[in-house]
């Protein structure tokens, strides 16, 4: 599997596990010129904008690592956007979902909440 | 909407301080503004980690305004508002009157000990409303009468009392016992000096300033550290004037009775000893407020420092202007100077001999100015004692500290009986003007003293300044009327007394 496949399959399984947990999944691969959001749900009240990161086993970085700075203020961003473009007024957040690929064709899902937690990154 | 109230400190007065909270929908984010410090600022990483902790979210725009929005905040003390601000917003909890709270937070939601809770509890009384403080900070505000107080260890329990579901109870008022004082040293390990130990003494029993001139190793810094042994313990009016200076520049201080000790390097800057900084801090002399502030080596100080100690030994408050805003702290000190009488120490040492030429010897005066030495009231010389002396005295029965205490703490009470009601404590406090009314001398004195301040060219302050003494010296001897034999003895500590 070549990694733009891996991606592919890795967001579908995202929203398998998070329509599973009874979100309302609203949108997929947002563009916007300065970033792109991967899933948009909504978890009761609450707008989550879920960035999703697949590993296969061998990578060094582990996908919460693989989220830095500059791609939070991107997700901050687009995030923005999407909010202002849907015109949603209510409260919102990111998650990130780490998806690690093991070799016996198994997988491990990781859910990390609000990874911004009230730092600012605009 | 109740309001809620937290502090900020100016100088040692502690300023009202309303939190406001507005949340509003968007990405979590919590922005503090009202001038705030980098402590204040900060102070959303804690607060949002104890609302976490009680498992409280906290999501949204989180707007916390602090009015009045043009004087800065400072300190961490503002961390407990902000925090039931935030869940007053939330419908957490709902406050039934208005109150003052005052405290640090702790990750897990503790509430840590915090400056300022004096002025606090100062202000709380004055608007009448409720104060809540660290437990840790109990004890000082238990001190502060009639204040309704309220004592918390953790956010969680506050919620609790305000819920109304485990009540806390106000605060008991305490009283300091006058616990006894150990002398250390005491007088009575002192051999000889009885010249010194007398105007010891009289500095203790009148707040009087006092300089001490001998040679090295001849007990200047005994001396001076023995007059914590014979100082009368604070009034409860005194005692809260130093809480409160004490509350506004520290975290650990020990409230009790004795009154305050500092010791002064002479390598510490003005800003360290008048106060000032970026927070406007008390520096020494206030913290040494309503005791002693024993410069040694008094000649060692740089000039600039002894000559910016002027006015504050004039009026007991020092005022502080800087960029940051204008504060004015109370400074009521016994200045006790040590110094030698020459370079090499042993001017008028009765076995070595002094090896400064004149040239030295007048340098090293100039070092000290005239209008410092004429603020101080008692100018005594320490000789050295020969070690045959010093054998002889071995003996010979000498009063102790607390003998001498008693007789101190006598003229004390007699000052605050003549003077209270104007409000002063003691006779150094008193304006020149009041004294010269209030002292009604007799023929004699009045004579006397017009003789000795011809010849000794006294100024006016110096005359005012000898009349406290020799009041002093009247109440230690328990005599109502100020006579000859004490202006006369007063006049002997004048400057001059010494070679210096």
């Amino acid at each position: 599997m070549d990694h733009v496949a891996l991606g592919r399959w890795g967001e579908e399984t995202a929203c398998s596990y998070l329509h599973k947990k009874g979100w309302n999944i609203l949108d997929r691969n947002v563009y916007f010129p300065r970033g792109e959001l991967d899933i948009v749900a909504m978890d009761k009240d609450e707008l989550v904008v879920v960035e999703v990161r697949t590993r296969s086993l061998g990578y060094l970085m582990s996908p919460e690592e693989s989220v830095g700075p500059v791609k939070t203020r991107r997700l901050v961003y687009a995030g923005s956007c999407y909010v202002e473009k849907v015109d949603w007024n209510g409260f919102w957040r990111i998650d990130l979902l780490g998806i690690t690929c093991h070799k016996d064709d198994s997988y491990s899902i990781e859910h990390f909440k609000d990874i911004t937690n009230g730092m600012s990154f605009l | 909407m109740i309001p809620i109230y937290g502090i900020t400190l100016q100088g040692v007065q502690a300023l009202k301080v309303e939190v406001e909270v507005e949340i509003t929908g968007g990405l979590f984010f919590i922005a503090v503004v009202g001038l705030p410090d980098a402590a204040v600022r900060e102070s959303r990483e804690r607060v949002r980690a104890a609302l976490r902790s009680l498992l409280i979210p906290v999501r949204g725009r989180v707007t916390v305004n602090l009015a009045p929005a043009d004087s800065p905040k400072e300190g961490a003390l503002l961390d407990l508002p902000i925090a039931l601000g935030i869940a007053q917003k939330l419908g957490v909890i709902s406050l039934n009157k208005p109150a003052l709270f005052v405290g640090e937070l702790a990750l897990d939601g503790r509430l840590r000990k915090t400056r300022g809770v004096v002025p606090a509890a100062f202000l709380a009384r004055k608007l009448k409303i409720p104060l809540f403080v660290p437990q840790e900070n109990a004890f000082e505000v238990s001190l502060v009468p009639d204040v309704e107080a309220y004592a918390v260890s953790s956010l969680q329990q506050l919620f609790d009392h305000i819920k109304g579901r485990t009540l806390l109870s106000p605060l008991r008022k305490e009283i300091l016992p006058s616990e006894n004082i150990v002398a250390d040293p005491d007088l009575a390990d002192i051999k000889g000096q009885s010249g010194a130990k007398r105007a010891l003494e009289i500095a203790a029993a009148g707040h009087h300033n006092l300089i001490l001139v001998g040679s090295p190793g001849s007990g200047k810094t005994m001396l001076a550290r023995a007059i914590r042994g014979i100082l009368p313990p604070l009034s409860q009016e005194e005692l809260l004037e130093s809480l409160q200076v004490h509350s506004t520049a520290k975290l650990d201080f020990q409230a009790t009775l004795q009154p305050p000790f500092y010791t002064v390097h002479p390598t510490a800057s003005i800003v360290a000893i008048c106060g000032g900084g970026s927070a406007l801090r008390p520096g020494e002399i206030s913290l040494a407020h309503r005791g002693v502030l024993f410069l040694d080596e008094f000649t060692e100080f740089r000039r600039d420092l002894l000559e910016a100690l002027r006015q504050p030994l004039e009026d007991g408050k020092i005022v502080v202007s800087r960029a940051a805003g204008r504060v004015v702290f109370p400074c009521r000190v016994l200045l006790i100077a040590a110094c030698n009488p020459c370079p090499c120490g042993w001017d008028g040492d009765m076995v070595e001999q002094c090896i400064c030429s004149a040239y030295e010897k007048e340098r090293y005066r100039k070092r000290i100015s005239g209008p410092i030495l004429d603020r101080i009231d008692l100018h005594v010389s320490v000789p050295r004692l020969l070690p045959k002396e010093l054998i002889s005295f071995e003996n010979q029965r000498v009063e102790s500290s607390k003998v001498v205490r008693k007789r101190v703490c006598m003229a004390r009470e007699r000052q605050r009986k003549r003077w209270g009601k104007y409000g002063f404590h003691c006779n150094a406090e008193l304006p020149e003007r009041f004294i010269k009314r209030s002292l009604q001398l007799s023929r004699d004195v009045r004579s006397f003293l017009i003789q000795m301040s011809d010849r000794l060219r006294l100024s006016g302050r110096g005359i005012s300044r000898v009349l406290k003494v020799s009041r002093t010296i009247a109440d230690l001897a328990g005599s109502s009327e100020v006579e000859v034999s004490h202006v006369a003895e007063a006049l002997a500590y004048r400057k001059g007394s010494v070679s210096l």
